[in-house]
Parts: structure tokens; sequence; C-alpha cells
């Protein structure tokens, strides 16, 4: 389908499907707190508040019936993260699965890193689909025979079996993270990853649990100069040797790891001068970089922040590309939205497979698509309202003062604590995945 | 605006303290955020104060309160500087890990109702409290470098409190 993967405004999305729980009242621990498909897009990881990681995978397409589109279903469940207590510290350490990343597909089996704040998990996913039968010394249910019943000797055969999809934990990587662990990224070389807390980057090999290499450190010699921390990292998607990590600052440092073990001197400072007119007591909230991602093709990076989504080129460091207004509206309520702690919501942010779209979540269970090459955009909503099968998604739009448009939802009446935080794009496809609170909402471009 | 800038500071400061009992410890982001949030505030409300009194001063040649003009040398914690109406809010509380600095400082900020002439410079660095838990958390999660400033700043802490301690008792 749509190999490219573009997703101009030409594209009309659709309704697909929809996973969880539909009553109003929802359990802490169902909260979904990370989304990420696997590199074919087969996959898609859901990580919750709980400590569970649920998979779902996508049915091969039913080529006779093409209006039929491919649906995801349930792969595998699994509680990755369970809650601990440090006893040194007096502290309870979350399970909340911070972020899932896979890797790269090498055999039949799958692999997913995935995170709370301390500790991060390889979970091996495979499939069983035989199992041997006609052993000579134990029954089909394995108790072992008497030996003096053996008359005949027998070769054990594999016979088909029901489906089983087995998770099980293969590496363990603890111990190496003093702050909370905000992101962890896969470098392209396959053999290492990175995990990154508020001061700390730790590099690891993906064999071994028993160490890692800390590559950034930003924890001042004395604390009481801190003044900003990291608050998201990744590795580039095909350089192996670089990486970026963003403050609450909201600027960017592009390290380079051949230049030295140490990279708390960065290559390139990804800064834009802040605008004087803009200045409030929350300027320093609302600039903090709550997620950055690189581009598919390796040349542009995308920040999110409070109120804005940003490209960056690569080889331009004093200013973004391109800006996109996220929630502008949001702008003269932040005295109330940080009454109500929503001012430190972490938002996130992903592009589509040929790097033409991104998309973000906003309040409301509003998200975001920002055409690029056509430069629009459009205010979609995930709701059960809209969910009968293919049913188109409606543009909304918000009235930020004055007469409200037919339509039209004016500002005071967005539902804050309906909030998109996490979404993620099909590699290939114009497929989206969109969280909300405790639900998963699958959006697929309508075919004709 | 010094009135928005008292609310804000007062928010920062209970949210600040209620950040604390929140389950999977310290979040440094937050706190961070919080307290940079708050000293902006409270710079604002201490330049519109000052102004303030020092309008008071020229109509009304009386002394002025010198609990509310008392700057503060090194502190993220603005609750010494508060008029007694807003000692009354738990905000020296927010900034405490220690029970007995917590009986300290109240001690302290009743005495400084009564006898607005006490010098600050002895009470407790709020922030060092803070700190010294983050520090014991660095301590423990070292893998390859080493951070030689941490230990002289524990000591540092350490000797503090009996000097406190030692002021409060006469």
């Amino acid at each position: 389908m749509a190999g490219a993967g573009g997703g101009g405004n030409d594209v009309q999305w659709c309704f697909s499907q929809v996973k969880g729980a539909i009553d109003d009242d929802v359990a802490e621990a169902d909260i979904i707190s990370t989304v990420e498909f696997n590199h074919s897009g087969e996959l898609l990881a859901t990580g919750d508040k709980g400590g569970r990681v649920v998979i779902f995978q996508q049915e091969t397409e039913n080529k006779s019936q093409p209006q039929c589109r491919s649906e995801y279903n349930v792969y595998s469940t699994f509680q990755s993260h369970e809650p601990e207590f440090d006893y040194l510290k007096s502290l309870e350490i979350e399970e909340k699965i911070n972020k899932i990343r896979w890797l790269p597909q090498k055999n039949a089996a799958q692999f997913l890193l995935s995170t709370n704040d301390k500790t991060i998990k390889l979970w091996k996913i495979s499939e069983r689909d035989k199992r041997p039968e006609g052993y000579n010394l134990k029954e089909e249910d394995g108790r072992y025979r008497d030996a003096a019943t053996i008359t005949t000797l027998r070769v054990p055969v594999f016979r088909p079996m029901d489906l089983m999809v087995e998770a099980s934990p293969r590496r363990v990587f603890a111990n190496a993270h003093t702050y909370h662990i905000n992101s962890i990224s896969v470098n392209s070389d396959n053999e290492t990853y990175l995990s990154a807390d508020d001061l700390r980057i730790n590099l690891w090999h993906l064999e071994i649990t028993d160490r890692s290499f800390n590559i950034v450190d930003i924890k001042p010699a004395n604390m009481e100069e801190l003044t900003e921390v990291i608050t998201a990292a990744e590795f580039h998607p095909h350089q192996c040797n670089t990486f970026v990590y963003s403050s609450s600052k909201g600027t960017i440092r592009l390290c380079d790891m051949r230049a030295s073990a140490l990279c708390d001197k960065h290559s390139k400072l990804f800064e834009e001068p802040e605008d004087p007119s803009n200045r409030s007591f929350f300027s320093e909230i609302i600039s903090s970089i709550s997620d950055v991602k690189f581009s598919h093709n390796g040349r542009y990076m995308m920040t999110r922040d409070y109120l804005s989504v940003k490209i960056w080129d690569l080889n331009m460091e004093n200013r973004p590309v391109e800006t996109y207004q996220v929630h502008e509206y949001l702008r003269s309520k932040l005295c109330s939205l940080y009454e109500n702690d929503c001012i430190f919501d972490k938002f996130e942010c992903c592009w589509n497979g040929n790097d033409s779209v991104v998309m973000t979540g906003s309040y409301n269970n509003f998200f975001r698509m920002l055409d690029r090459s056509q430069r629009r955009d459009v205010t979609l909503e995930a709701s059960r309202e809209s969910c009968k099968p293919r049913q188109v998604l409606k543009p909304r739009r918000v009235c930020a003062g004055g007469k409200r448009k037919k339509d039209e939802i004016s500002v005071d009446s967005l539902d804050f604590n309906k909030k998109i935080l996490h979404t993620a794009w099909h590699p290939q496809e114009n497929i989206i995945a969109v969280a909300t609170t405790n639900n998963l909402y699958i959006f697929q471009e309508k075919v004709n | 605006m010094d009135v928005e800038a008292k609310r804000i500071m007062a928010l920062s400061i209970s949210k600040l303290y209620s950040l604390r009992t929140q389950r999977g410890g310290l979040r440094l982001h937050r706190s961070l955020l919080l307290s940079m949030t708050m000293r902006a505030a409270r710079d604002i409300y201490h330049t519109a104060q000052l102004l303030r009194d020092a309008e008071e001063e020229q109509v009304v040649p009386c002394a002025p309160d010198a609990a509310t003009e008392e700057p503060m040398e090194i502190s993220k914690d603005s609750s010494q500087t508060l008029t007694p109406k807003e000692v009354a809010m738990k905000p020296q509380e927010s900034l405490e890990e220690d029970k007995e600095n917590r009986c300290a400082s109240e001690r302290h900020s009743r005495k400084r109702r009564d006898k607005a002439a006490l010098e600050p410079d002895f009470l407790p660095l709020k922030k060092a409290k803070m700190d010294t838990d983050e520090e014991k958390q660095h301590l423990q999660g070292e893998i390859l470098r080493t951070n030689n400033g941490n230990s002289c700043r524990q000591v540092d802490t350490l000797t503090a409190f009996p000097t406190n301690r030692a002021i409060v008792a006469c």
C-alpha cells in the first residue's frame, strides 16, 4: 500500500481500531506511557504505567478483499517491570515503562528494549508453532514411561500446534542511573545503545550488562549551580558515532563519539535566541524540550517544546528551518496550566516514513498533523464518537477568542485531562497509532 | 504584577512540597523548573516590595520592617524574607528534609517575627538539604567517572547541622 508513506493533505484519515477499556474510570496502571512501531511496522508495542508491554501484530493483508485494511491484534502481553524499592535511599522505583525501542530484526525472533526509571531490559519475543511429539521415554503429558513397557523405538516428529508467543527477558541492564531514565536509543551499529537520565548519558553494549560507559555528564560539582537537565537523547539513524541530546533550556547538543571518550563538549549546539516579547514567568518551562527525533533520512531533527514543533537542519545551528505552532491559543493560559500542572506535560512527536509530515499530540484528545511539503496543518481528534469502521476524521478547530464559529470549540471548553502525549507513525505506510490516556487508536489512510 | 508574582511564588512552593511525597522519588527536572519559576516570581515580588517600601519611607519616615527587607544571600527558599503573614504558610517546610532542622527554622521564624533585627546568616542553607539527597544518590550510582567535588560538599553540609542547632539552643 502507499509505499512512500507520504502524508500530504490529500490524505484523509479514517478510523481503523481502538484498543483498551471503554469505561471512563481509568485504572492508573492502564495509562499508556509509550507507543512504538517496529522497523517493518508489522508490530506495534505499547507500555503502560503498570509496567506491562502489549504487542500488536498486523494481520497479513487479505488480497482478495482490498477494502479490508489489515488490522492489528494482540500478539503478546507481558509484565516487563515490577515496582521496586531502593532500601538504601528509601525510594520507591516506579514500574511505569518510559520508553520501548525495537531492535532491527536479525532472525526469527523479535527483540525490544524497555525501560522504567532505573532499569533497562532486553526482551526476546519468539513464536512457537510446532512441538515435538512421539518421544520414546515420555508420555505426551510429560510423565516418564515405565522402561519395561517400551518395546519399539520411534523417531519423534514435529507436529503443528496452536501458535504460542513467548516473551523472555534476555538481559537486564541495571544500576547505572542515579537519576530517572528518560530515553533509550539503539545505535545503527546494532551492537550498542544509549540510555539517558536527567544528568548523564550512558553507552551500553547489548551483550554486556555489568558495565556501561558514561559519555555525557552535565552534573555540576555544586548542585546549587544546576541550571539545566537532559530531557531526551537519540542516536543518528545512520552515523553510529553521532547522537543528540536536548535540554530543559531548549538547546540541543550534537556529539561525536570519535572526538573524545567523554562527550561533554558538544560538536554542535542548536539554539534559537528567545523572543523577548514572549517573556513571562513560564518562559523557562515552555522552552524545555520534551522530545527530539531525527528524520529517517538523517538530515533533520525535530524538537517538541510545550507550544511548538521545530525542525532543525543539522547543518544550521542558530535557528530551526521550520517552526510550527501546536496550540498557540494556550499561550495566554499558561498560568492556569501551571496551576493544574499541565504545563509540565511532555509531548512526543514523530515523522512519517518519507519525512514529509510530522505529528504531535495536544489536549482534548486532539492531535496535529503538520505537512512540511505543503505547509499545511490539520487538527484531528481521537474520540469514541468517531469510531465507526472507516469513518473519516473531520478536521477540528479551536476558537482562541472572540466569536466562536459553528463546529469550533472554545479554548475554555477543552478537556485538559484528555491529552495525547504518545503517537507513532508506521515506517512505510500511512497508519498511525495515537494513545489517549488508556486507549490506543489506530487510524489509516482512506482507500477508495 | 507583584500580586501575581506572590501567587506564583506560593504556588511553586506548595508544588515543590508536594513533589516530595510523590511516588518514584524526587523528580529533578520538575523541581528545577519549579524552583526557577519560584525564584523569578520571588525576584519580581521583592523588587516590587522594595519599591513600595522606598515609597512609603518617603511618605512616612518610620523604621521599615527589616524582616521583609533583608535579602537572603544564597537561598532557594524565599520564606525567610516574606512578611510574617506569609511565614504562616508552610513554605519553609517545603525544602526541609530533616525534622530537626524543620523545628529549628520554625523557631527561627518565630524569632524573626518578634525580633526583626536578627540577621539571617546563621539560618540553615535549605538548598544544602535538598542537595545532600542528590549527592547521596550520585555517590551510589557512579560508574567510571568520579566527581571529586562531591565528597567535600557532604562534609560542608554535615558541619552546618551542629552550628545551627547550637544557635537555636541559645
